[in-house]
């Protein structure tokens, strides 16, 4: 097995106001996974999120990457938040400079790297997000899809190793998340470590290797995908659906459609597939 | 502002080097300010609006309107200067008598408002210039070059970028709040205002802390810097600058006072 490169052991954290936001929070990484953390509002992921790039420090607990606990000082901590960047949900809040090229910059600039090798950087970024023919537009003139894409950029141009991303397809139109599902595809493939939260159980299901299942600051199941989306209960007591395709697979178990031993398809390809077998079978 | 934002951005001097646009738009409104002369001014402001229409393709009807903005204003201060009030009727052009007192213009005072009239219109119109050439950014990395303190600047460029999000942010409270009626009466206009400037403010405050979140998760650590974007430096520019003030200033000389009246 890969190595872990990320960790939470028992993090508790609670607002300024009191509320539990954790509550013993455990989640194990590893390099190169595609993880996805379901969970209604609330739940406690982006609060978790922000402890993975030491923004929020646990009141109990420890966040450890690459097996050290991680560093709330100076050049360590700078290093750490790094190695892990966060796109947050909403790019109106995370961008903050009027320009493309201002924006993409600021993260390799604090880096303290050259300029020749910051615009090296900020040129790669652009690139794999394709907006490189939006660096002289102004941030307020882009539409959503784009502005998201920016932000995507701004956090690759740091080139982190694990790249969190809160809820990236919400107020995506169906196009805009299917361009974003084939970056993410391609970072995976570069080997980067994904982490996504979500709300969109189809999604979560077909693309993640792991899933965590958030509700109230805990987590509730975590596992294969196949495996999570069995535990019907779990699901429902953290306040989500089960995918399209769980439902329709056992639907047509229970119409006598499949064998009640086939295999939970991944894609609807596979699912189409082994209705075919069937339907072939009693041809 | 918006829609000069707009022009700005499509105008066809964006290329040119934004310290050679501030300088001719500095140095001719300083040439205005400083004319004796009512046409060095009149002069300046013909060849601003040749530029801003020809050369910045900003059109026409757009810039004039831009133009009759200040007009109004400056309208009302040319009255108190044109007409002054005596007991005599002598250096009177014209007066006439409301009560004992006389109200008139004088040849002095007619010349000393033609003079701030065209000196206003000529200063204006090279910072609309400036304005419809040259976006805010770039405005803000050339006072940088000429050092002007970085939390200025930087509290410049986040205030240009938020100004856009809390219009945003404003226009559909204002949707929200007109389309349940907030804004039938007079009476729920009032109240709906206050209401739209409370929640604008608790969003702004939230906002401004998201966007702290997020600028420190990519190892913000109290300065904000970034790339600016490289012109090309043209030499033909500046000469072209200093060509055009020199003849302003020597017109300035020649023309002496240029009096209209008397």
């Amino acid at each position: 097995m890969a190595e872990t490169i990320l960790e939470a052991e028992d993090i508790e954290y609670s607002y300024a106001d009191g509320t539990k936001a954790l509550r013993k929070v455990n989640m194990a990484v590893h390099r190169g996974e595609k993880i996805a953390v379901l969970g209604s509002n609330g739940a406690g992921k982006t609060t978790l999120f922000l402890h993975f790039n030491g923004i929020l420090q646990p009141e109990r607990g420890r966040v450890r990457f690459r097996g050290q606990d991680i560093s709330y000082k100076g050049a360590k901590l700078m290093e750490l938040r790094r190695k892990i960047g966060i796109v947050f949900q909403d790019p109106d809040s995370q961008l903050f400079s009027a320009s493309v090229l201002q924006e993409v910059s600021f993260g390799p600039m604090n880096l303290g790297l050259s300029e020749a090798e910051v615009r090296r950087c900020v040129d790669k970024a652009l690139q794999a997000t394709e907006t490189s023919d939006l660096i002289d537009r102004p941030t307020h003139m882009l539409s959503f899809g784009q502005k998201k894409r920016v932000s995507i950029a701004d956090i690759l141009a740091m080139e982190p190793e694990v790249i969190i991303f809160d809820e990236p397809t919400a107020w995506l139109d169906p196009r805009h998340a299917r361009e974003f599902m084939q970056i993410l595809d391609e970072l995976s493939q570069q080997g980067k470590t994904i982490i996504i939260s979500t709300h969109d159980v189809d999604l979560a299901y077909s693309w993640a290797d792991k899933l965590f299942v958030m509700k109230q600051g805990q987590v509730l199941t975590e596992g294969k995908p196949e495996e999570v989306f069995c535990r019907q209960d779990v699901i429902r007591a953290a306040d989500l659906n089960l995918p399209w395709l769980v439902e329709t697979h056992f639907e047509f178990i229970r119409i006598g459609l499949l064998p009640p031993s086939s295999c939970l398809p991944r894609t609807k390809e596979e699912l189409y597939e082994s209705l075919d077998r069937v339907q072939r079978n009693i041809g | 502002m918006i829609n000069i934002d707009q022009y700005v951005y499509a105008n066809k001097l964006l290329a040119v080097h934004p310290a050679e646009k501030s300088f001719l738009a500095l140095a001719t409104m300083v040439a205005c300010l400083i004319s004796t002369s009512i046409y060095t001014p009149i002069i300046a402001m013909v060849l601003m609006a040749g530029l801003i229409i020809f050369k910045a393709g900003i059109p026409v009807k757009f810039f004039s309107h831009l133009m009759l903005l200040p007009i109004t204003f400056l309208v009302i201060g040319e009255l108190t200067i044109a007409f002054s009030i005596s007991d005599q009727p002598g250096g009177f052009l014209y007066h006439f008598a409301v009560g004992g007192t006389l109200i008139g213009v004088t040849a002095q005072d007619l010349n000393k408002a033609a003079l701030l009239f065209s000196r206003s219109l000529g200063a204006v119109s090279c910072l609309y210039f400036l304005a419809l050439t040259t976006p805010m950014l770039e405005i803000i990395s050339v006072l940088r070059r000429l050092k002007v303190p970085a939390l200025f600047l930087e509290l410049m460029s986040l205030i240009y970028r938020f100004i856009f999000i809390l219009l945003d942010s404003a226009a559909s409270i204002h949707t929200s709040q007109s389309s349940r009626l907030g804004y039938v009466t007079l009476k729920s206009s009032f109240r709906s205002t206050s209401q739209l400037f409370y929640a604008l403010f608790i969003r702004s405050f939230q906002r401004s802390q998201a966007v702290a979140t997020a600028l420190e998760a990519r190892c913000y650590q109290g300065e904000i810097r970034v790339l600016e974007k490289k012109f090309p430096r043209s030499m033909r520019n500046y000469v072209f600058v200093i060509v055009v003030e020199m003849t302003l200033v020597l017109f300035n000389l020649y023309l002496g006072g240029g009096k209209f009246f008397g």
